[in-house]
C-alpha cells in the first residue's frame, strides 16, 4: 500500500491532523465550545465562496476569513457580554447564507458538498503536509508555553482576569490557532472529522485521567492511534478513511467510558 | 486607601447605585450591609474592575483604578463561583490561581509558589484537601479553597462577597476570626455580609447601602433607625448563640 506516495502523504496527513486537533480538544471540551469546531467549519464555507469569487488563494482567503470571525466572536462575547453560543450561531447562519448566495451567483462553479463534509485525506499534497506539520508544532508550543494561562482561562475566564492572569492575548491566540486548525484540516478531514477530532479524543481521555496535562497527552495518543488504525482498516476494507477514523475514535470513547464506569472514575 | 467619588451605575435603565462617595482608609475591617438588590455586589465588582464604570471615579492608593489594576490585584472571594464539577483541577491548583497573575507570561509554578498556596490552604483549614479534585469538595470546603486563593494573592486588600453564605454557623465564627488575624497583620478587609451580630464583633467600619450610601459609621453606631433607613423596614438584632 505504501508503494504509492499519495498513500504515505495520506497517512502522515491523517496522523498530523489528529495530533493537531487533539491537543486543542481538552480545552475545547472543557470550555464547552465543541460546537465551535463545527461552527467555524461552516463559517469557512463563506470564506471558501468569497475566495472563489474574488480569485484569491483558497486556503489563505478562507483562513483569514475564519480567523477574523473567530476573533469577532471572542470579542463580542467578552466585551458585549453576548453569549458565546448565540454569537457563534449568528455568525454560522450568516456565513452559510453568504456562502450559498455567492455560490449560487457564481454560475461557473459547482461546489462539492461531499468533500466539504467528509474531506479526502487521499488528496493531501506534500505542501499541505508541511502546513499540517507546522501547525502541529505551533499547537504543541502554544499549549506547553501558555499552559497555566490556558488552564485558568478554561477554568473561569472572569476570575482569571480578576487575578490579573493575562488571558486576553492567550485567548486571542487560542481562537486564531483553532481557526487555523479547522481551515487547514478541512480539505483532508472535512467538517465531520474535524468536529469529531475536537471532541472524541478529549472526552475519552477525561474518562481515564483527571489531570489536564495528562489528558492533553492522552488525547494526542488516542488521536494518533485512531488515525493509524482507521487508516489501515479503511484501506483493508475499502472504506472512506475520514469516516473510519471517526468510528475508531468513537469506539475508543465507548471503551474508555465503560472502563471509567467500572472503576467508579 | 480606596476613594470612590460620584459613582453611579445603571443596568437596563434601572438605577443600581446613585452618587456613591466613600473613602475606605487602609487597614480597616469594612462591612457593607444592605438589603438584596441594594447594589452591594455591584459596588465591589466596580471596585474590582469586573464591571465597566459608567459615571464617577475610583482611586486606589491615590492612583486611578484602571492604572492600579495594571500592576496590582485584589484578593477576592466571590459569593458564588460557578464552576464545572468535572473540571480537572485540585484545590491546590485553584489556590495557586491567586499567584498566577504576579508571574510573567508562560511562567511555571515553582516549589515556593506551591508552599505559599499550601500555607494558605492550611490557614483556611483545607490543607488536607490540597490534592482533592474540586468536584469532590463540599460547598463550604470549596469556599475555603477560594478564600485561600484570595489570601495567596498577597494583595493589601481582601474583598469578600457574603463569605458566610456557604458556611455553617460555627464555621462563620472561625472564618471571621481568621479575617481578624489577617486584618491585624495589616490587610484591609472589605466584606459584604448580612450577619450584623458577627459584624459588630469584628468590623471597624460599616457601610450601609441601598442604592444610596445611607451612612458609614463605626459598628457600635448600628441602631434601629439606621437599619430602618438602609433596609426600609424594621429589624431586630437577635443574638445568635455561636
Amino acid at each position: 500500500m505504501f508503494s504509492f506516495t499519495f498513500m504515505i502523504h495520506a497517512l502522515i496527513g491523517a496522523v498530523l491532523s489528529g495530533l493537531s486537533l487533539a491537543i486543542f480538544a481538552p480545552f475545547v471540551t472543557l470550555r464547552r465550545i465543541s460546537y465551535m469546531g463545527e461552527a467555524l467549519s461552516h463559517i469557512a464555507f463563506a470564506g471558501i465562496a468569497i475566495s472563489i469569487i474574488t480569485g484569491i488563494n483558497l486556503t489563505l482567503g478562507t483562513l483569514v476569513f475564519v480567523m477574523l470571525i473567530a476573533l469577532a466572536i471572542s470579542w463580542l462575547a467578552r466585551k458585549h457580554k453576548l453569549q458565546e453560543a448565540n454569537t457563534i450561531s449568528i455568525f454560522l447562519s450568516l456565513s452559510m447564507a453568504i456562502g450559498i448566495i455567492i455560490i449560487s451567483i457564481s454560475k461557473n462553479y459547482s461546489f462539492d458538498l461531499a468533500s466539504y463534509l467528509f474531506g479526502n485525506v487521499l488528496l493531501v499534497t506534500r505542501s499541505e503536509i508541511v502546513w499540517l506539520g507546522i501547525l502541529a508544532v505551533l499547537n504543541i508550543l502554544f499549549v506547553t508555553f501558555f499552559y497555566n494561562e490556558l488552564f485558568y482561562l478554561t477554568y473561569n475566564a472572569e476570575m482569571a482576569r480578576v487575578f490579573r492572569i493575562r488571558t486576553s492575548l492567550v485567548n486571542r491566540i487560542f481562537m486564531l490557532l483553532l481557526a487555523a486548525n479547522i481551515v487547514i484540516n478541512l480539505k483532508s478531514a472535512g467538517i465531520i472529522l474535524v468536529t469529531a477530532q475536537l471532541i472524541l479524543p478529549a472526552v475519552a481521555a477525561f474518562n481515564l485521567v483527571h489531570k489536564l496535562s495528562y489528558a492533553i497527552v492522552l488525547a494526542a495518543i488516542i488521536a494518533i492511534v485512531s488515525a493509524l488504525l482507521g487508516f489501515f482498516v479503511s484501506f483493508q476494507m475499502n472504506l472512506p478513511t475520514g469516516a473510519t477514523i471517526v468510528v475508531v475514535e468513537a469506539l475508543v470513547f465507548f471503551i474508555s467510558f465503560l472502563g471509567a464506569k467500572k472503576r467508579g472514575f | 486607601m480606596i476613594e470612590i467619588k460620584g459613582l453611579q451605575y445603571r443596568l437596563q435603565g434601572k438605577s443600581i447605585l446613585e452618587n456613591i462617595n466613600l473613602t475606605l482608609a487602609d487597614n480597616e475591617f469594612v462591612a457593607i450591609i444592605g438589603p438584596n438588590g441594594a447594589g452591594k455586589s455591584t459596588l465591589i465588582k466596580l471596585v474590582l474592575g469586573m464591571l465597566d464604570m459608567q459615571e464617577g471615579s475610583i482611586e486606589i492608593d491615590g492612583i486611578a483604578q484602571a492604572q492600579w489594576l495594571k500592576d496590582n490585584s485584589f484578593g477576592y472571594l466571590p459569593q458564588h463561583e460557578e464552576f464545572d464539577r468535572a473540571f480537572p483541577a485540585t484545590a491546590l491548583d485553584i489556590a495557586l490561581m491567586g499567584l498566577a497573575g504576579n508571574m510573567r507570561l508562560g511562567a511555571r509554578f515553582n516549589a515556593t509558589h506551591k508552599a505559599q498556596a499550601m500555607q494558605a490552604l492550611e490557614q483556611t483549614g483545607v490543607g488536607k484537601l490540597a490534592k482533592s479534585l474540586i468536584g469532590r469538595l463540599s460547598g463550604g470546603e470549596y469556599q475555603r479553597v477560594l478564600l485561600a486563593r484570595a489570601l495567596v494573592a498577597k494583595s493589601p486588600y481582601l474583598i469578600l462577597d457574603e463569605p458566610e453564605a456557604s458556611l455553617d454557623r460555627p464555621a462563620v465564627e472561625s472564618f471571621f476570626k481568621l479575617l481578624k488575624t489577617l486584618h491585624e497583620s495589616g490587610r484591609t478587609i472589605i466584606t459584604i455580609s448580612h450577619d450584623l451580630n458577627i459584624l459588630s464583633k469584628y468590623c471597624s467600619f460599616l457601610v450601609c447601602l441601598n442604592r444610596h450610601l445611607h451612612c458609614h459609621n463605626h459598628t457600635e453606631l448600628v441602631d434601629a433607625k439606621m437599619i430602618h433607613k438602609t433596609f426600609g423596614e424594621s429589624m431586630h438584632i437577635i443574638e445568635k448563640g455561636y
